[in-house]
């Protein structure tokens, strides 16, 4: 019994928070779509005025007095339009503003005037040319509370001389909708829920169901009414914009009878209604009637998406009744009221990695599936996902050597190219690393050596300098002119070299560098080992007649691998990650060719911008670390079961 | 063959000018920055070579000795270029990361170390996982949630809070190493005087880990003070650039000022080598440790 009554809680709990979910994101939606409607009817109506206006200009001229009674003509009997404004060329032809004082020059301040006159024309004459509507022939301009402030071109035989400017008055915002509507539909649904869920009783299942089917009809119904009142919203909207249409046609046609102007082309107010391509969106007729067929295709395509929308909310919100009503959420509360102490202190840390580790981690990896670049971050995922693409690109290119008529050549942008080049670099580092710093290890080590802390602090010197001033040191001393290195060269007689312009030699920049950097740690790691082998074993040795060599393969070497192997394992890692040699000593010159997979996948995503194609570089470079470590694990726990 | 005493001192003679002579070469790149900053010049050459050189002249060239010894780079650079406030960024850089860094590893650490809770093994498994995510995988993600989305492009705290996170693991695993060696009887003992967990963390657990916290901070203080990828990528502006971007610019792309450079590393890696060969020991063993883990 108790427990019944406990099931049947969590599900009202688990409906109630459903309900205030998904209730108040379609509230806040649809709210969201009711602004939306009235601020794209007040940018067509301001379309609708402004083309019916430079319709009328480029009937009388851009310039004249027809002109200008026409204009004044249109601004008294509109009380929407707050300011008309007609330039041609450097002069403002006619303004509604009497302190304007038209007809006379643009004033210096009135530049930004002049320039918009630039733009639109270019913006015509460029769409022209490339038979597209690229950019913006209309130009729309938020002024305060609503008002807009628009611009279109004015054409004379064919080409732009001039153009209309309009300022429309402040439309009133329209009222956000009821809040009492998804609260009766909540009530409704949690009462219903109450009485029957009274009559199941305790029943688990039952319980489910109903919950779900009262969840799921309550966000229908009022999904049901928010898509009917959207729609009424914007039949209401066309029919005020068809009827200004009929209005301004009307006014035109008496406007230029009443100047004694013969139309030049009949007027097609069909057009008025464009986007700011000036291209008609063919929802209103010349009539001044509605094309029914482009609009109920229009209004197909806007239910499709609420349907998307409603079925992501529904999905969401069952999330939601599940969570609370099967009991997860309590048992999860419960952990939590018991462990507070223990979340308490572990909390900011595992925030801060969630969100600046872990987040950006999977961030990363969804970004590799798309075509991300500098220009598309704004757009939502779905529209730029490219899938396997960027990886079938980057794996699937074999093409490494080219053959051209100078002879056979190699392709450094290649992935696999870059991957040899960096297990090529990674295996000379650590082999270099590993055998100056033992051989000075062995060398430290000798019993009696005199001034040896002296030695072991200077010879660290390279390790504590911090590496990003070590590459720029070094690459300072390979300068092609005044380089040290080439200094010594030219003094026993050698002639310089140009390191960075042969791929060989550039390599050797990076190799030295990173050398010089690399040996103390190795070092400092054997020598630390070497001194914690007992010196009795060596006597033990020199007494049954070992050689120094037998000494050193059976003594030295073995108790050097605990302390050696670690080091290496992570040197591999360190040098394969060394972004700051490669990056600031060679630049991957010449050609991309010394370049190793980190700095190009950063190339790529910071100098060509492409960051979903560098996402996917970088996740196949977390891949292949994640192989090396499984492998390596494999390896040591082998060799350690033999131990 | 035979050890005595006596026989053995001479024979350390070829190892000591082998030893000599490659401690020379290991640090003359040092020598060089010492005496092109020293020189007063911006110049990257030590001498000027004539087209027909002698071998003295040559052999002057690569001497790491001043033609004429003057401090001027070191006042100029902090005078008359934008560097003084480039070390100032760095430096407030490093210590917000040292205090933010210090505060999340420390707190996390004794949780992992003193409770035992759900979830545990796994926070702990996911810290040593994200060691393995490779810089520029974060590096993509970071710059687009940082910059373009919370507009914390050129700011110090953005800077701040990714540097004070992507030391968490390290420290928290250190941290946890030393606090887990600190006995359990102290704390019971605190328990039965009626002390809450707080109290002895802050009592108890902070006081005895004295040397291991001062690790920590410090190895945070050398993360944001050494660290140049992310500084580079998120600080476009040229007064927020920190020390290590400022360095770069100094001699990346046509600019040549070698003197500025120089003088400018000396003052910038003055402190973290003095840390460094106090802290070594410590790196060693931590980082070792770490790898024998994973």
């Amino acid at each position: 019994m108790a427990a019944g009554m406990l099931h049947r809680r969590r599900f009202a709990i688990g409906l109630i928070l459903g309900l205030i979910v998904g209730l108040s994101v379609l509230f806040a939606l649809y709210r969201e779509a009711r602004n939306e409607i009235a601020s794209q009817a007040a940018e067509r109506s301001g379309i609708i005025s402004l083309l019916s206006l430079t319709q009328l200009v480029s009937e009388t001229g851009p310039s004249g007095d027809a002109m200008r009674q026409a204009v004044s003509a249109v601004a008294s009997s509109d009380s929407s339009l707050k300011k008309i404004s007609v330039i041609k060329g450097v002069s403002l032809e006619a303004s509604t503003v009497p302190q304007d004082s038209a007809p006379r020059r643009l004033k210096r301040d009135e530049k930004p005037i002049f320039d918009l006159g630039q733009r639109l024309r270019a913006a015509v004459q460029t769409n022209r040319e490339e038979q597209v509507a690229r950019k913006n022939e209309i130009e729309i301009q938020q002024i305060d509370n609503g008002a807009l402030r628009l611009a279109a071109p004015v054409e004379e035989e064919g080409s732009v001389t001039g153009f209309v400017m309009i300022e429309t008055s402040p439309s009133a915002k329209p009222s956000p909708p009821s809040i009492v509507t998804p609260i009766i539909v909540g009530l409704i649904a949690l009462a219903v829920f109450l009485a029957v869920g009274f009559l199941f009783g305790e029943k688990r299942t039952a319980l489910a169901i109903l919950a779900l089917v009262i969840l799921s009809a309550a966000l229908a119904a009022y999904g049901m009414m928010v898509k009917r009142a959207t729609e009424a919203d914007n039949m209401s909207v066309e029919n005020k914009l068809a009827k200004q249409l009929s209005e301004q046609s009307t006014r035109s046609a008496g406007l230029l009878t009443q100047l004694g102007i013969t139309p030049k082309a009949q007027a097609k107010p069909g057009l008025w209604d464009a986007d700011v391509y000036r291209t008609p969106r063919g929802i209103l007729t010349d009539q001044g009637t509605i094309n029914k067929t482009v609009l109920a295709k229009k209004e197909q395509s806007f239910e499709q998406q609420v349907n998307k929308f409603q079925i992501g909310i529904l999905v969401l919100c069952l999330a939601i009744l599940a969570f609370f009503g099967f009991g997860v959420a309590s048992k999860l509360i419960q952990t939590i009221v018991l462990n507070r102490q223990a979340y308490l202190y572990v909390t900011p840390a595992m925030v801060a990695m969630l969100v600046l580790v872990f987040f950006p981690f999977l961030y990363g990896i969804v970004l590799s599936f798309t075509g991300s670049t500098l220009y598309n971050t704004e757009k939502p995922l779905t529209e730029i996902w490219t899938g396997l693409r960027n990886y079938y690109d980057i794996l699937g290119d074999f093409s490494i050597v080219k053959r051209s008529d100078q002879g056979i050549s190699i392709n450094f942008q290649n992935f696999y190219w870059t991957f040899l080049f960096t297990v090529v670099w990674t295996f000379c580092n650590v082999t270099i690393g590993v055998v100056v710093g033992l051989i000075l290890a062995l060398i430290l080590n000798t019993k009696g050596l005199a001034l040896r802390p002296l030695y072991r602090v200077l010879l660290i010197f390279p390790w504590a300098m911090p590496n990003y001033i070590t590459a720029l040191i070094w690459r300072g001393m390979f300068h092609q002119q005044f380089g040290v290195i080439n200094q010594i060269i030219q003094l026993f007689g050698g002639t310089p070299v140009s390191w960075f312009e042969k791929p060989f030699t550039s390599f050797l920049t990076a190799l030295t560098t990173n050398g010089w950097l690399s040996f103390p740690f190795m070092m400092v790691v054997s020598l630390g080992a070497l001194q914690s082998i007992p010196s009795d074993l060596y006597e033990a040795a020199r007494v049954d007649g070992a050689s120094r060599w037998q000494q050193f393969r059976s003594i030295t070497l073995p108790s050097l691998k605990p302390a050696l192997v670690p080091a290496i394992i992570l040197s591999v890692v360190w040098t394969f990650n060394m972004f700051n040699i490669i990056f600031l000593v060679t630049a991957g010159e010449p050609a991309g060719s010394t370049e190793i997979l980190i700095t190009q996948a950063y190339k790529i995503a910071f100098q060509q911008y492409r960051y979903g194609y560098a996402a996917a570089y970088s996740t196949i470079i977390f891949l292949i670390l994640l192989v090396y470590g499984s492998i390596q694990n494999k390896l040591t726990k082998a060799t350690e079961a033999i131990a | 063959m035979k050890e005595r005493p006596g026989t053995d001192e001479p024979s350390h003679l070829p190892l000591h000018i082998f030893l000599i002579i490659f401690t020379f070469l290991s640090l003359y790149p040092i020598f060089w920055v010492f005496t092109i900053a020293f020189s007063g010049q911006q110049s990257l050459a030590i001498a000027d070579v004539p087209a027909n050189a002698t071998f003295v002249e040559r052999l002057r060239a690569i001497i790491p000795w001043p033609k004429e010894f003057s401090t001027s780079n070191f006042v100029s650079v902090m005078k008359d270029q934008p560097f003084a406030r480039w070390l100032l960024n760095s430096a407030i850089v490093a210590a917000a990361t040292t205090v933010v860094g210090v505060f999340l590893a420390c707190t996390a650490a004794y949780a992992f170390s003193r409770f035992i809770f759900p979830g545990r093994r796994a926070g702990l498994m996911s810290f040593l996982v994200s060691q393995m995510f490779p810089g520029t995988l974060m590096l993509i993600p970071l710059y687009i949630i940082l910059v373009k989305w919370l507009g914390l492009g050129s700011s110090r705290i953005g800077l701040v809070f990714v540097y004070a996170t992507v030391s968490i693991p390290f420290c928290v695993w250190m941290l946890k190493g030393y606090f887990d060696t600190i006995p359990k009887e102290l704390e019971e003992a605190a328990i039965m005087d009626g002390a809450s967990p707080g109290t002895i963390f802050v009592r108890i657990i902070l006081p005895l880990a004295k040397p291991a916290v001062a690790v920590t901070a410090l190895f945070s203080f050398m993360t944001g003070w050494n660290e140049f990828i992310l500084a580079a990528t998120f600080m476009d502006k040229e007064v927020m650039y920190t020390a290590p971007v400022g360095l770069r610019f100094f001699v990346g792309g046509f600019s040549q000022q070698w003197g500025y450079f120089a003088a400018g590393s000396i003052i910038v890696s003055i402190p973290v080598v003095a840390l460094f060969m106090f802290l070594q020991k410590y790196l060693v063993s931590g980082l070792t440790a770490g790898a024998v883990k994973g």
